[in-house]
């Protein structure tokens, strides 16, 4: 699955980030493979999403979560 | 040895300062330099380049505050920046040393740009940041071990509260950086043979030199075509995907990075909860609420603490105009002085209450965090309309003022977001439209309450308003269809976690937005206003001179006060008729006839270019009203009594009142947007455009109502 279909409070582990000009953008903000990520916080009507990664809050369109492998963990 | 000293005494030494972005690199830029900032611009491009100077007994050090990145890649004009400062051609312009402030909770991340800074081969020293927060999220950092691995001077500070900073003084001042041995080798991503050909070329010390150039090189427009040619040639040659070796690199570094870390850091494993803060501000329905009371919290403030400032300086420079003319000998030179340049100035000057306080609020809101959480609960809303989540703090911006709106753009880093923003923000209704509005308002919407609450002139007020807003989405959906880019959209940003804001900082930022204004929209905006002046003062000096002499002759008969009042004011408003602009006004009277207007509004819209709130003197010369034109109520009387000569109705008729006022919602009637605009996109053409079309689109719209209520 991709980041985008996790639910609030649900945690995923990272596989890998698909291929897109926004891979080593995604990569650079330290989505990589075996971190962690947990949906916190949803924008109304496909808005934005908010995963919480360790420390930091992260903001992602959903289009840019989708690019996201991850395992329900 | 001999080297260093020999440059140190021929020059001041430079200090760069780079980070990743909201790691607290201003705060240290700011306590290093206090008020000895200076803002430029880097060539090619919209970034604010942020200099300043720290003396210390040792020397005097000029510091410089790179734009906050999270690597070195080419993604974005603020990477460019940071390679071009880093990467100079000339040598002797590139900073000496390097000083890289990491956020001590976000080390891996802001590892992976110092590790690149260190195959750069620059002399670089860390500063492990907020060190305050690291210790409140129970992360504990072996310093020594970092030291170790890393092999570069490392600060542990706390910004906010000033902690550890006299130490990053010491250190600069004692020039404690160190060059670093290479923590990635490149080699392991691209042959050698092409780094060894470039780096030979370009005349550089080392491979990841080299690998900067071979990525930058071609996208860098400060680079010389043949140059740029050369490498793009060279990566034909070998068919080299660059992209993958990218990739391959950043994987390479968060792999030693990860490992580095473990080692380094010692911390408890747990997800963090949601913050409660977060919990209400991100909510689906609470989260807009809080957004809405926060703008009107901040418009209120806004429109009831700026008026005060604004009133002294027009009061100030009116009172300097008296002055001049009564102290200097009457003539063109003081006339020129008093009635060009002094109320140019203070018509730069005026904006400064809003600008100052409106950044203030910004930065309040970006300082604390909230503000990348309206981009999170807007960006949705506007994305339909080729507008960024970030554009919402320019167009609500707007409704103050569209010049720090349009500042405000340069958070935007998508070019197509960021000009479809500058194009619409002006369409906001703006408080210089507001005077405009309540008169025209005053003169044809009866005061009277319908369906038990709703006052009927207030509801005209709101329906330009949104009149101004239906404007912004259509204009913004039509740009979004012509612009074209091979950018990608992109939110991925940080909701960094909520702070008391750094009240220094907030000041700072207000003096140096305002500067900006003052000095750079400042030349074009007094240049204008002196234009206009010339063409309202002169015109066919035979006509001119025979209005005076005539108006002269006049007065000695007068008798009484009230008679000679209106004696000049019937003179300055046949004078104003027969100036350069008075001909332009009925040179114009066929184009805007079938808007409603006669040549005398038609003067009005020609001066009011200044800006709006100038049509309502204009209009009070023009009809020759005596006394103080400050009272509305006054020049409603009296317009409410003028008649059209074309038509022999009521010249402010509703038809005309209300074809006016859709014209000023549209219409780009200030000098100052533009000059603004003209600063924003380095050049003419952005502005042009934006004057010709929403000229147009208020031609139209104003057409389409006259023809409706007429």
């Amino acid at each position: 699955m991709t980041a985008d279909q996790l639910r609030i409070d649900q945690t995923g582990k990272i596989i890998e980030i698909l291929p897109s000009p926004l891979k080593l953008n995604l990569m650079e903000l330290g989505f990589l493979p075996g971190k962690k990520i947990t949906l916190q916080h949803e924008a109304p009507s496909g808005g934005p999403k908010a995963f919480r990664m360790e420390e930091t809050l992260l903001a992602l369109r959903t289009s840019e979560a989708a690019l996201i492998q991850v395992e329900l963990i | 040895m001999s080297e260093a000293l020999l440059s140190s005494t021929t020059r001041t030494q430079k200090v760069a300062i780079i980070g990743n972005p909201n790691v607290g690199k201003s705060t240290i830029f700011n306590y290093l330099t206090g008020l000895n900032q200076k803002i430029g611009n880097y060539p090619g491009v919209t970034v604010d380049k942020k200099t300043g100077l720290l003396h210390l007994s040792e020397a005097t050090f000029e510091i410089v505050d790179l734009p906050g990145t999270y690597s070195l890649f080419p993604n974005s004009e603020d990477e460019i920046i940071a390679h071009r400062v880093l990467n100079h051609t000339r040598i002797e312009d590139r900073p000496d040393f390097v000083l890289m402030v990491i956020d001590s909770s976000q080390l891996s991340r802001g590892l992976f740009l110092a590790s690149q800074l260190i195959d750069l081969g620059v002399n670089l020293a860390v500063i492990l940041n907020m060190s305050d927060l690291a210790e409140k999220r129970k992360i504990e950092i072996k310093t020594y071990e970092l030291f170790k691995a890393l092999g570069v001077p490392i600060v542990s500070t706390d910004a906010r509260s000033q902690k550890g900073l006299d130490q990053v003084k010491q250190l600069i001042g004692e020039k404690n950086f160190s060059k670093a041995s290479t923590f990635v080798d490149i080699r392991q991503v691209i042959p050698v043979e092409i780094l060894d050909r470039v780096a030979e070329r370009f005349q550089l010390e080392n491979h990841y030199q080299a690998y900067q150039m071979i990525r930058f090189g071609s996208k860098d427009k400060a680079m010389p075509a043949e140059e740029r040619r050369w490498i793009s040639d060279l990566l034909d040659s070998i068919q080299f995907n660059l992209e993958e070796a990218q990739l391959e690199e950043t994987k390479l570094r968060y792999k030693k990075i990860t490992d580095l870390v473990t080692k380094a850091v010692a911390k408890r494993e747990e997800v963090k909860p949601k913050s409660k803060f977060d919990q209400l501000t991100l909510h689906p329905v609470w989260g807009y609420v809080i957004f809405g009371l926060i703008l009107l919290l901040i418009f209120q403030a806004i429109f009831t603490w700026a008026s005060y400032p604004m009133d002294w300086i027009d009061g100030f420079f009116a009172d300097i105009s008296t002055r001049l003319v009564s102290w200097l000998p009457e003539g063109p030179l003081t006339s020129l002085l008093a009635e060009g340049i002094v109320p140019g100035i203070g018509g730069v000057v005026i904006f400064i209450p809003q600008i100052a306080l409106l950044f203030g609020f910004l930065a309040i809101l970006e300082d604390t965090g909230y503000m990348s959480r309206v981009v999170f609960l807007m960006d949705r809303w506007m994305r339909p309309f080729g507008l960024h989540g970030k554009s919402i703090v320019p167009l609500v911006s707007g409704v103050a003022c569209a010049i720090p709106g349009i500042m405000a753009t340069r958070n935007i880093s998508n070019w197509k977001e960021k000009m479809i923003t500058i194009m619409v923000t002006p369409l906001m209704s703006c408080s210089a439209r507001l005077p405009v509005y309540i008169i025209l308002i005053g003169l044809t919407v009866p005061d009277e309450v319908v369906m038990g609450f709703v006052n009927l002139q207030a509801l005209a007020l709101l329906s330009l308003y949104l009149l101004g807003i239906i404007g912004v989405l259509i204009t913004s959906f039509f740009l979004k269809l012509i612009l074209k880019t091979d950018e990608k959209s992109f939110l991925l940003s940080e909701l960094p976690p909520y702070r008391l804001p750094r009240w220094a900082d907030v000041g700072l930022t207000m003096i140096e937005k305002s500067k900006t204004f003052v000095f750079e929209a400042g030349k074009v905006i007094l240049a204008i206003s002196i234009l206009l002046w010339v063409l309202a003062s002169y015109g066919p000096p035979s006509r001119m001179d025979q209005i005076r002499a005539e108006g002269e002759a006049r007065l000695e008969q007068a008798r009484g006060e009230e008679e000679i009042a209106a004696i000049e004011a019937e003179t300055s408003s046949l004078l104003l008729e027969n100036s350069f602009i008075g001909i332009m006004g009925r040179t114009i009277e066929p184009v805007i006839r079938p808007l409603g207007y006669d040549w005398k509004i038609g003067i009005a819209l020609i001066t009011s270019f200044a800006a709006r709130e100038v049509f309502i003197s204009t209009i009070a010369t023009i009809y020759s009203i005596e006394g103080d034109v400050e009272d509305e109520l006054t020049i409603r009387e009296k317009l409410a009594q003028q008649v059209n000569a074309n038509t022999g109705e009521k010249t402010f008729n509703v038809a005309t009142s209300f074809s006016l006022m859709v014209f000023y919602v549209f219409a780009m009637q200030c000098m100052s947007t533009l000059a603004v605009v003209k600063r924003e996109t380095k050049g003419w053409r952005w502005p042009i455009l934006q004057t010709i079309y929403m000229t147009g689109l208020a031609y139209l719209t104003a057409f389409i109502t006259y023809q409706i209520l007429s």
